[in-house]
């Protein structure tokens, strides 16, 4: 156990170095660089600048291996860097937005397994009936209805026909709690659908493959009632993948919230990343990539620790 | 064929779902002939007399037109062509991708796989989204980069799937022989593993297919997408769609419901691909369709009841 998690631990090393050098070659192979969108504001102000001036001062006049390895080993002493635009270091803001994305997560979660996990396992026991091809099939349409669309529509009608729009002041959760929850409610719930869509028929599948073990037939043949059966038997061994599938999309509900965050005016790390995208704003993009990389990575590597944890079925490779 | 029977008698919607997909597809090759006012020089014809006319009020716009007096039905068959296009394409690439990368890896192994399967963990750790965003401002808008964009990263992060699929093949014992026989590497590959993993490999390319839909408007929506003036669903929401929410609604309505149509066809139509394919799934004893196993198990025992019968009265 402790060699395996110790060659998992290492081989991230390779993992996070490549994260950062695709992201960097990535960015700088988009047109466009920081300085040129400096120069333009700053002569839309009324100042003369000197391009060159401030392609020193930023960094950017060294090659681009250089500016590569000087941006790392500023990262790996902790130090992303200070903002092209935004007056402040990389590291401050990503502590002030991160929080924003990781609430916008865990409630997209709650909600997704308050609703997929129940439905999952009513479907499982009423297997091929009316009511379970009438929640699959509503969980595959919660699948494909395109969230942007929906958050459109719910953020724009209700405001018109019953005056009612959710706070687009983010508050902290500390601050105010009420209003803050008021602000995530819908779009948490939002993201929650197709989630769930996806967990329930995840949770489905899992259940119904545990009900086909030795000892749920056992079980049965004891005398033992389905609901006992259900709920002691299968639902808790079926548990192990869904909390592996929940465990993989963490990341992709924190980093993959941007259209939700865009809509809502949520100022979590995906409103950030678009923002400092479009400003070519590079220690931004690179730091928060990196942050969001090694989060995932982190997630990842717990889960599948834990599952082989869970599961003494399940050997070290 | 079989598989196709298959389809529309043991999974009806599924088989539905591929009409549906069908149709698309006949609308997106077919588009310059059906539709009713078709496009001259890459554009639309406009008239700003006919603008905002309601869906099923005249008939020579059966979905109304917009605000510069575009036939939106017109625009929305279009507009399945678009994403048609990018559907089939990006499924193709990504497919052929996951295959090279993943088959190549598991079937050389040692420092060869170490190295790509790091960089596949790399890809696979980015966020898609921004993965995507980021390819998008490289190459500027327009259908190929966005078939590139789509393609590449899933492609390169769908390959472990297949990687892991190919090693179990690998180390089995009709590999083996080949290596005895002094198949190359290359040989092993293409006769024998990528044969025997095809059913895993449409299964994730039918699975895929619904989701390249709404990436497409998602990215249209972040403002990296078709480029101006290419008719694409996504982009209609973005642009009239939400700026004309009130007073013509079915410029939102009208092409988000095409999406979730077309994506919840996909979706259905993978889903009775992977449910006829998966050998856990398939039907006989031991399928999740308990039901039909017992209907069928009563049918045998009433048949032998009746052979049974004759014998026992002599």
């Amino acid at each position: 156990m402790g060699k395996y998690v110790l060659k998992r631990v290492l081989l991230l090393i390779p993992t996070i170095f490549l994260v950062c050098l695709i992201v960097f070659a990535l960015m700088r192979a988009v047109p466009g660089d920081a300085v040129d969108s400096i120069v333009t504001r700053m002569t839309q102000s009324g100042q003369t600048v000197d391009a060159d001036a401030v392609r020193h001062k930023l960094g950017l006049d060294v090659p681009a291996a250089q500016q590569f390895f000087n941006w790392l080993a500023d990262a790996v002493r902790g130090n992303l860097g200070d903002s092209f635009f935004q007056f402040d270091t990389v590291s401050n803001i990503i502590a002030r937005q991160l929080p924003v994305s990781l609430e916008l997560g865990i409630l997209t979660l709650i909600f997704a397994n308050l609703i997929s996990i129940p439905l999952g396992l009513f479907c499982a026991a009423k297997q091929d009936s009316i009511p379970d091809y009438t929640v699959r099939i509503i969980a595959v349409i919660f699948m494909a209805i395109p969230v942007f669309w929906l958050a459109t529509l719910v953020l724009f009608y209700p405001a018109q026909w019953w005056d009612y729009s959710p706070p687009v002041q983010y508050v902290s959760f500390f601050e105010d709690p009420l209003t803050n929850l008021q602000m995530f409610l819908i779009p948490s719930i939002l993201g929650a659908l197709a989630q769930a869509g996806m967990q329930l028929r995840i949770v489905r599948t899992m259940v119904l493959d545990t009900m086909r073990q030795d000892y749920i037939r056992t079980a049965y043949a004891k005398g033992v009632n389905q609901t006992h059966v259900m709920f002691q038997h299968a639902f808790r061994n079926s548990m192990i993948p869904v909390i592996t599938v929940i465990g993989f999309s963490v990341g992709a509900l924190i980093g993959g919230n941007v259209v939700l965050e865009n809509i809502f005016n949520i100022p979590g790390i995906g409103q950030l990343l678009v923002t400092a995208l479009g400003q070519r704003d590079y220690p931004v993009v690179q730091g928060s990539v990196l942050v969001m990389s090694i989060f995932v990575m982190i997630v990842n590597l717990i889960v599948d620790i834990a599952y082989k944890w869970i599961d003494p079925r399940i050997k070290y490779d | 064929m079989t598989l196709l029977k298959d389809l529309f008698q043991k999974k009806t919607l599924g088989g539905i779902c591929l009409v549906i997909l069908i149709i698309f597809l006949l609308l997106a090759i077919f588009a310059d002939v059906i539709v009713p006012t078709p496009m001259v020089d890459g554009s639309l014809s406009k008239s700003v007399k006919d603008s905002l006319i309601a869906p099923f009020t005249n008939w020579s716009h059966p979905l109304g037109t917009d605000r510069l007096g575009q036939d939106l039905l017109s625009y929305m068959i279009y507009g399945a062509r678009t994403s048609v296009i990018l559907c089939v394409c990006c499924t193709i690439l990504s497919t052929i991708m996951q295959l090279v990368i993943g088959v190549l890896s598991a079937v050389f192994g040692g420092w060869f796989d170490l190295i790509v399967q790091r960089v596949v963990d790399a890809v696979g750790c980015i966020p898609m989204m921004l993965l995507l965003l980021l390819m998008m401002s490289m190459m500027g808008n327009g259908i190929p980069q966005l078939i590139i964009a789509l393609a590449v990263p899933s492609g390169i992060a769908g390959s472990r799937m297949v990687r892991s699929a190919a090693i179990s093949v690998k180390d089995s014992g009709y590999c083996n022989n080949s290596d005895l026989l002094g198949g190359t590497a290359i040989w092993k590959s293409v006769k024998h593993v990528v044969p025997n993993i095809m059913p895993l490999i449409i299964i994730n390319a039918a699975g895929s297919l619904g989701s390249v839909v709404m990436m497409e408007a998602s990215m249209n929506f972040l403002g990296y997408g078709v480029s101006a003036g290419t008719p694409s669903w996504g982009a209609l929401i973005t642009g009239q769609g939400r700026e004309m929410l009130f007073k013509a609604p079915w410029l939102c309505i009208v092409p988000g419901l095409a999406i979730t149509i077309l994506t919840f066809s996909a979706c259905m139509f993978g889903d009775a691909i992977r449910d006829l394919l998966d050998p856990r799934l398939k039907g006989g004893v031991g399928s999740y369709n308990t039901k039909k196993l017992d209907k069928i198990l009563r049918k045998l025992d009433a048949s032998s009841a009746k052979k049974n019968k004759p014998n026992a009265a002599a």
